[in-house]
């Protein structure tokens, strides 16, 4: 779900160019700069920072400590922890390479129902976590209607094998993404030179293709890692005796309000999925030259060859098959009393969601998505135009703190969340913050989920404004500020515009992110507030799965719907132009 | 011309926030005390339709806003710790007592002897007055035919019928740190195993081999049973004949002969709830045949407390049933202990 967040951005750090600007003026002239950078890590530090302080704080008291000194020591925990590696690693080779077929046939292969591959490609991206889950369980569970009604057999999918399958559904979209942006941006001049030399179909795909696409696949695989690992609902709903650090954080949290150990297992999980993020923005970023050189100087020859277009066509097809079916699955189970026990029609599920508690929190959550998204919009453009064009020393530092929401695992930062804001922030004999979150605090809690909407969602954002800023020559910034226009009005009038096409992917991933989130929000969900995939989980751990169904493709609805009435506000080509540089 | 004007705008936002914060602390800190009258909000723990149910026929019956969040019940009480210094709910309602106790021990609930409370036998309410009783279930195994016969085994009528190898990853139960319905089943073998707690984990132990998912909240087995997921879930039983009459016409439901568990489904007061009047007021609806004739209605079948509430048939005969003696403070009072053992030591294990 994090699309956006492409490996083809060059380390900003290197972007703006030695002796542009002076740094005289910055003392005393430009005030607006200043006060923006102060709001901003502000905003930052209230976000992000403080609760993943109060985690540390908690993993390094001594109970926490015990835990996390025993990772390697305790057989369990070190099961625990050789679980979640393991799931990351199948789980990112496997959506890579899923990823990596649909986006070549979609961008190599000449076929039929290329727009329509494209939008099922990205389904997963708009629907809550466990619409996957619960559509695999029914259909490839113990009894399911494929597995054991039409196959008849007896598959396993609790553990290992199902989480594979419902993981790698889920986050391929991811690679999808990135290695169809950078496919469409490989000069394809390379390949005709190659083939021009006389090599084959096949050797140009394995000896010019493949290696320009290395950093593009690494930093998918990254990516995909930290996801996995991150990931919450699906343990929970099939790991059967496969426990991971997620849902072992979560127990210890929900079952015995153990926040040392949360906090514990929280901080093991922070270790790998933040020196992924590092390496893939540090190393993968520094290896990709080629996408960036500039515009491809022609279309991409389409293979035609048999050999490589019929395995991965198929491939592709059977992927999208897959897709289908599960999406169908969702969307006919929340109207069957009991789907693959007892087909008989009946609304009752919607009914269930509509009229009771569902339209409660199918409200809550669009308002406070909708509140976040704006937000998280401005500050990710705020951000990347920081980093960009005005930081120099600081802009790393920056650049890495707004990306923490989403490199730092969602079940970390709801942990954090939950033990630096159910009480008020006290610092010094002062309060700085009142209680945000938990049912007791303003808003009912409300302003600590719309804070986890933003800080989920704004690297998306940012990312996307990073790379577009980095297309635009910073002349046309000097030139507003040389006709008079301060940091901020040139920020509004000449950059935002310029870079609308970033704004609005980062606005369309804001919301979707915010809707499907679970992890950070179950920790946070107050009476007053109720969320619906917290709602949802509930649903599908009692085993209602058809309220479930019925619950999830009403959130899809609604996501869908307000992305489409963003791009038509915006007036902006739907989906399809989010990854064009 | 602008420009000091966007730079107090600017820098008015931190300080806005400085000055929301100072508001928003006044305004809580009086709210406390002044409300009163509007809502009361319940940690809710049987099944989400019961809890739906209950929650608007209590605010019909009082014209009070009753609100609620569906929980687990050790779920419930885990919450009611997290927010120990400034408590989001006022009641926490139903769940085996057990989960009460161990609030209360926690001195996250309060006392409260409601009115209503006499008319409830003592067997079903706390001596102390933590906790009064609103509902009682039994434990049961909720088979699931179809997967039975297929497997070759007859419906389990013991404990030791569910270690069978052919029930290997066919068994479910919730996580006991999370369902009381599933702290019920491990008490009931402390009891069955004379309070030895060795015997007991190496049962427990066993078990795991069977069981192929421990789910959070405590009826869900039945539904995976129903779902042919697994062949036999352990669950209390009414839970079971709510989802035979859902449509899962192939369960079954049975009980282990050495003797099961029972629950005494207890409402208790949160401590210093925002609306601790209106906690009161609700407790005291629990105990009513009002309240307690509701459960029927929406397919939850547990026994009422109260004696004028109406006993259905679909409800289980507590005097047909061996009930193990179970002793609700004892389990209550250990809970903790209990299932951080079970979370560290039975639960990650692998499967032979």
């Amino acid at each position: 779900m994090t699309a956006t967040l492409l490996p083809g951005a060059p380390a900003p750090t290197e972007a703006p160019a030695p002796g542009r600007r002076r740094s005289g003026p910055r003392s005393g002239r430009d005030l607006t700069l200043v006060a923006t950078v102060v709001v901003v890590a502000v905003v930052l530090v209230a976000i992000v920072g403080l609760p993943l302080l109060r985690i540390l704080l908690a993993a390094f008291s001594e109970e926490g400590w015990g835990i996390v000194s025993s990772m390697l020591t305790d057989p369990v925990n070190r099961r625990i922890l050789w679980n979640t590696v393991q799931l990351g690693v199948i789980v990112s080779l496997v959506g890579t390479l899923v990823g990596f077929v649909m986006a070549y046939a979609q961008v190599r292969l000449d076929f039929r129902g290329k727009r329509i591959m494209h939008l099922i490609a990205l389904m997963p991206i708009v629907s809550p976590p466990f619409a996957v889950a619960t559509a695999a369980i029914t259909l490839f569970g113990r009894n399911g209607i494929v597995s054991s009604d039409l196959l008849g057999l007896g598959v396993d999918i609790y553990g290992l094998g199902g989480l594979v399958l419902v993981l790698s559904m889920s986050f391929f979209p991811v690679a999808y993404m990135n290695l169809k942006g950078m496919l469409e941006s490989l000069d394809p001049s390379l390949d005709e030179a190659a083939a021009l030399l006389g090599a084959s179909k096949g050797k140009v795909f394995r000896t010019v293709t493949l290696p320009m696409l290395v950093p593009g696949i690494a930093g998918s695989v990254l990516l995909l890692f930290v996801e996995s690992i991150a990931d919450l609902a699906n343990p929970l709903v099939l790991g059967g005796d496969y426990t991971v650090l997620a849902s072992r954080a979560y127990l210890a949290v929900t079952g015995e309000y153990n926040v040392a150990g949360g906090a514990a297992y929280s901080l093991v999980l922070l270790v790998p999925a933040l020196s992924v993020f590092l390496v893939q923005r540090y190393w993968v970023g520094r290896q990709n030259v080629v996408s960036v050189t500039g515009k491809p100087s022609g279309t991409p020859e389409l293979v035609r060859t048999p050999a490589l277009r019929i395995p991965i066509l198929t491939a592709a097809v059977l992927v999208c098959l897959l897709v289908v079916t599960m999406y169908s699955t969702v969307v006919v189970g929340g109207f069957v009393k009991i789907f693959g026990v007892n087909n008989e029609f009946t609304l009752s599920h919607y009914r269930f969601v509509l009229a009771g508690i569902g339209s409660d929190a199918m409200f809550t959550t669009t308002l406070l998505a909708l509140v976040a998204t704006p937000l998280a919009g401005i500050l990710g453009m705020l951000i990347a135009w920081l980093v960009v064009r005005k930081l120099r020393r600081t802009s790393g530092l920056m650049d890495f703190v707004g990306m923490l929401g989403l490199s730092v695992p969602g079940t970390v930062l709801g942990i954090g969340y939950a033990i630096a804001f159910n009480t008020p922030t006290v610092f010094a004999n002062r309060q700085w913050f009142p209680a945000v979150a938990g049912g007791s605090a303003i808003f009912g809690g409300a302003m600590a989920i719309v804070m986890v909407f933003v800080a989920r969602s704004l690297p998306s954002g940012q990312r996307s404004g990073i790379s577009a800023l980095q297309q635009i020559n910073p002349a046309i910034d000097e030139a507003s500020t040389s006709l008079g226009a301060d940091s901020l009005t040139t920020f509004r009038k000449v950059t935002l515009p310029l870079i609308r096409p970033a704004l609005l992917s980062g606005l369309t991933y804001a919301f979707a992110r915010s809707m499907t989130t679970l992890s950070p929000i179950v920790f946070i969900t107050t009476p007053q507030t109720k969320i619906m995939t917290s709602q949802i989980l509930a649903e599908v751990d009692a085993g209602r799965f058809g309220n479930a169904f019925a619950y999830c493709a009403i959130l899809i609805v609604i996501v869908l719907s307000v992305i489409g009435l963003l791009n038509l506000a915006l007036l902006h080509p739907s989906l399809r132009g989010v990854n064009r540089r | 011309m602008s420009r000091p004007r966007l730079a107090t705008c600017l820098l008015a936002v931190p300080i806005g926030m400085a000055g929301l914060a100072g508001c928003a602390v006044d305004d809580t800190a009086s709210g406390g005390s002044g409300q009163g009258s509007g809502t009361v909000v319940i940690a809710c723990t049987p099944q989400e339709e019961q809890c739906q149910a209950m929650a608007a026929a209590f605010t019909k019956s009082s014209g009070i806003k009753a609100t609620y969040v569906r929980m687990s019940s050790g779920e419930g009480v885990a919450r009611l710790d997290s927010a120990k210094s400034k408590p989001e709910f006022d009641v926490l309602y139903g769940g085996p007592s057990d989960g009460h106790v161990a609030a209360a021990k926690a001195g996250l609930t309060e006392k409260y002897v409601s009115p209503e409370a006499a008319k409830i036998p003592d067997e079903y309410k706390a001596a102390d007055g933590t906790w009064t009783g609103t509902y009682v279930g039994a434990l049961g195994f909720c088979s699931n035919k179809d997967v039975l016969a297929e497997l070759g085994v007859d419906a389990p009528t013991s404990w030791q019928d569910l270690l069978d190898p052919k029930l290997r990853k066919n068994v479910a139960i919730a996580h006991p740190s999370t369902s009381g319905t599933s702290y019920t089943a491990v008490w009931t073998q402390m009891v069955l195993n004379g309070m030895d707690e060795a015997k007991t984990f190496d049962y427990l132990a066993k078990l795991h081999q069977n069981v192929l998912q421990y789910s959070k909240s405590g009826s869900a087995p039945g539904q995976m049973a129903g779902r042919g997921e697994v062949a036999v879930g352990i669950v209390f039983s009414h839970d079971c004949v709510k989802y035979q009459k859902e449509g899962f016409d192939m369960l079954e439901n049975t009980f282990p002969s050495e003797g099961t568990g029972y629950e005494v489904g207890a409402v208790s007061l949160v401590k210093n709830g925002p609306n601790a009047e209106n906690g009161k007021k609700f407790i005291d609806w629990t105990l009513t045949p009002e309240h307690q004739d509701i459960g029927p209605t929406v397919g939850s079948f547990q026994i009422p407390t109260n004696p004028d509430a109406k006993v259905t048939e679909e409800m289980v005969k507590l005097d047909e049933v061996n009930l193990v003696d179970y002793d609700a403070e004892a389990a209550g009072e250990r809970k903790k202990e209990i299932t951080a053992k079970f979370d560290a030591e039975v639960a990650p294990q692998p499967k032979e």
